[in-house]
């Protein structure tokens, strides 16, 4: 007897946060977006949050816009897609602006009006938005925070940024963090930060082939904008490393659960294994895998499949004249053989993971038609 | 447009989202170009495992550890596959230790510069800077010379990171341009914005799925190619296409002995789902023509994963003959 294994919206049932991670192409905002419109159906208020270049959720969704704002899903939209959701039930999505939430984030912390302009101004800090690694998902994260402690949401699923390693989603934070804190640069640049100058001249930095060197790369303009950038930083690091110890301290606790989600493909589910074991190794909560996109096997008897031979007689005897159509049974025969090769190929990729990760999994049958818009969402929801 | 002329640049990108099959065309066509006689090195990009090598069927040095994705550190080696072709895994880290000895010429400063901290702190702080030395290593491949002077590679393929990465990473050097006054950063900017954007030297094909949002995706990307990035975008691969042996008319006939028993029935599922799977990617394929006027090589989906180097020869035949014929 096997036991009954739970799927992931089981898995979820008394969580309040879900954070989807996965490489890109596997349908994670799909999921992440099936995720909250099941919520809402059962009558809970739920929302996506995604970063998305390509607005997938957007279209989804139906709208046009989802920068930064919470926007609810019409009911009467839920309705005519046949997912209403039940009394009390909403659903919203919003997809994340990054370069909105740092400047949330300076605004947050910054102590005076001067002060932030002066960060908001600084051209590396414009950049840096954009150009940081990690800076995606450590806003990612620090939205989330936000979201978690602000609203009053019975489920939020972050939707994360395809990443190329599994690790840099969860060290974004302390990665951003070294670099706006390190000890060494602020020590060198102490002579400009404490002098309050606004120009910062490589000239302080020291001299020798150090300074020469690095300017050789850089240029002095990029020193100096960094120089500047660090000065107004000053005193608003440790505001920063308390908030992202506290969003850690969210990400570890029993109201969040991590879906895993993959397609079947080795990449894809190599991919989540390594996602898996890290999140594993810094005590992060699972709450199960997602197999998205399978092919489902079909044939359930005995092996060896059916030969057309055997195809030709039920034809007849439904009335379909084989011999008027060319090499029907053949076709057919060639065609389950080539399903059923498919499925167990997939089986055989997915076996390793459901070793690996024994808890909750949902596995979702590659569905007729693609998911882009809320009927399909439904569809996978009811999968999951 | 036959592969010859795709493969007769010096330096192409293939480029597309994840998940679209990019590092199994690259290595066909990686496998195309070597075997009419070019020397090809196939660049990856900081990629957690090297892809390209058992695509190959070389043995890929596992650079996952046990406990998590901490990529290994390692030196940027070019590794011999197979004769006349060759393959590399660019990481930002070693690509920028080379840019730093290339630059600062002599190793001993190198390491008094580069082994400082606050060095190291300074280059991760400049936007944009590790994009610079990944890109700045793949186009000084298309440049060294061997000893007798002629290029050490006739091609250099880049199997690109998806498509938003290989954007920010193809924008790098005209951002700089924009931004930086003077100095090795903005020489450096200059010759490689040269190199990129000139259409005789350098292109990129573009690979996605007969899906909708591949689709979406690759439009969008040809549109920053074109009016942003100024790259030549030669060629299109719509790679694992779905293909049914069923007509419509068949296909509906079938539809009603679905719930037969065994074995018409699971055989007339499998056949409804055939038909239905290739009927969507020709609306698909319609769609994607209808946007992109490029040559377009369609590639058949492949039954099995993981793919390995028989299903790269298949497929790198498969585009010598110009892809797969759909109905248009």
């Amino acid at each position: 007897m096997i036991a009954r294994v739970p799927g992931i919206r089981e898995a979820l049932a008394g969580r309040r946060i879900a954070v989807c991670v996965g490489s890109g192409g596997v349908g994670k905002t799909t999921v992440a977006a099936a995720l909250a419109l099941a919520r809402a159906r059962e009558g809970g208020r739920a929302l996506v949050c995604t970063i998305d270049p390509a607005r997938r959720l957007a279209s989804a969704m139906g709208l046009s816009s989802l920068g930064n704002v919470e926007t609810e899903i019409p009911r009467g939209r839920l309705e005519s897609a046949g997912a209403a959701a039940t009394a009390g039930g909403h659903l919203f999505a919003m997809m994340l602006d990054v370069k909105r939430t740092w400047d949330d984030l300076i605004a947050r912390h910054a102590p005076d009006p001067a002060r932030r302009e002066r960060i908001l101004q600084n051209r590396l800090y414009q950049q840096m938005s954009a150009a940081l690694a990690g800076s995606q998902e450590y806003m990612a994260m620090e939205k989330l925070y936000e979201l978690a402690t602000d609203r009053d949401y019975d489920l939020i699923v972050l939707d994360t940024p395809p990443t190329a390693h599994a690790l840099d989603f969860l060290e974004a934070p302390d990665r951003i963090l070294d670099f706006l804190g390190n000890d060494t640069a602020r020590t060198l640049l102490a002579p400009a930060i404490g002098a309050g100058r606004f120009g910062f001249r490589l000239a302080q930095l020291g001299s020798g082939y150090l300074a020469k060197g690095l300017a050789r790369f850089t240029g002095q303009q990029a020193l100096a904008d960094l120089g500047e950038f660090l000065h107004g930083f000053q005193g608003m690091y440790e505001g920063f490393k308390a908030r992202a110890a506290s969003v850690r301290a969210l990400l570890a606790g029993p109201e969040v659960g991590f879906v895993l989600v993959a397609s079947p493909t080795p990449p894809s589910l190599d991919e989540v294994l390594a996602f898996h074991r890290r999140l594993v190794a810094e005590g992060m909560p699972v709450a199960g895998v997602v197999v998205n996109r399978l092919t489902p096997a079909l044939w359930t008897g005995p092996a060896p499949l059916p030969a057309a031979g055997e195809l030709a007689a039920p034809l007849r005897a439904a009335g379909i004249d084989a011999r008027a159509l060319a090499a029907l049974p053949e076709r057919l025969a060639a065609s389950l053989a080539e399903h059923e090769a498919m499925a167990a190929a997939e089986e055989r990729a997915i076996a390793r993971l459901l070793a690996e990760v024994p808890g909750p999994r949902s596995l979702v049958p590659r569905l007729d038609g693609e998911v882009h818009d809320l009927a399909g969402l439904a569809r996978l929801a009811a999968r999951l | 447009m036959t592969p010859a002329t795709l493969l007769d640049r010096r330096l192409l990108f293939v480029i597309g989202k994840g998940g679209t099959g990019k590092s199994t065309v690259t290595a066909a066509l990686a496998l195309l170009a070597a075997r009419a006689g070019k020397r090809v090195l196939v660049c990856e990009v900081n990629a957690a495992q090297d892809r390209i090598a058992p695509l190959l069927g070389a043995a890929a040095p596992s650079t996952l550890s046990r406990d998590g994705a901490e990529p290994a550190r390692r030196a940027p080696e070019t590794t011999r596959l197979r004769p006349g072709l060759h393959a590399v895994n660019v990481h930002p880290r070693e690509a920028m230790r080379e840019y730093g000895l290339m630059v600062l010429k002599f190793r001993a400063v190198y390491q008094a510069v580069f082994d400082n901290r606050l060095v190291r702190y300074f280059l991760r702080a400049v936007p944009s800077l590790a994009e610079l030395v990944v890109l700045g290593k793949i186009l000084h491949e298309v440049r060294v010379a061997d000893h007798g002077g002629r290029p050490r590679w006739d091609l250099v393929l880049v199997d690109a990171p998806a498509t938003g990465h290989a954007v920010e990473l193809l924008r790098v050097p005209a951002a700089l341009l924009d931004t930086v006054p003077s100095g090795p950063l903005r020489h450096d900017a200059r010759w490689m914005h040269e190199l990129l954007t000139d259409p005789v030297r350098t292109a990129v094909a573009m690979v996605t799925l007969p899906e909708e949002l591949p689709v979406a995706e690759v439009l969008e990307l040809d549109a920053q190619l074109r009016d942003v990035l100024h790259l030549s975008r030669a060629a299109l691969f719509v790679n694992a296409t779905p293909r049914s042996r069923f007509s419509q008319g068949e296909a509906t006939r079938l539809l009603a002995l679905g719930d037969t028993a065994p074995p018409l029935g699971p055989a007339v599922r499998a056949a409804t789902i055939e038909a239905r799977r290739g009927a969507d990617a020709l609306v698909h394929l319609r769609h994607l023509r209808a946007g992109l006027d490029l040559p377009t090589t369609v590639l058949p989906l492949l039954p099995s994963a993981p793919w390995g180097p028989a299903e790269v020869e298949r497929l790198a035949g498969v585009i010598a003959d110009g892809g797969v014929q759909v109905p248009t």
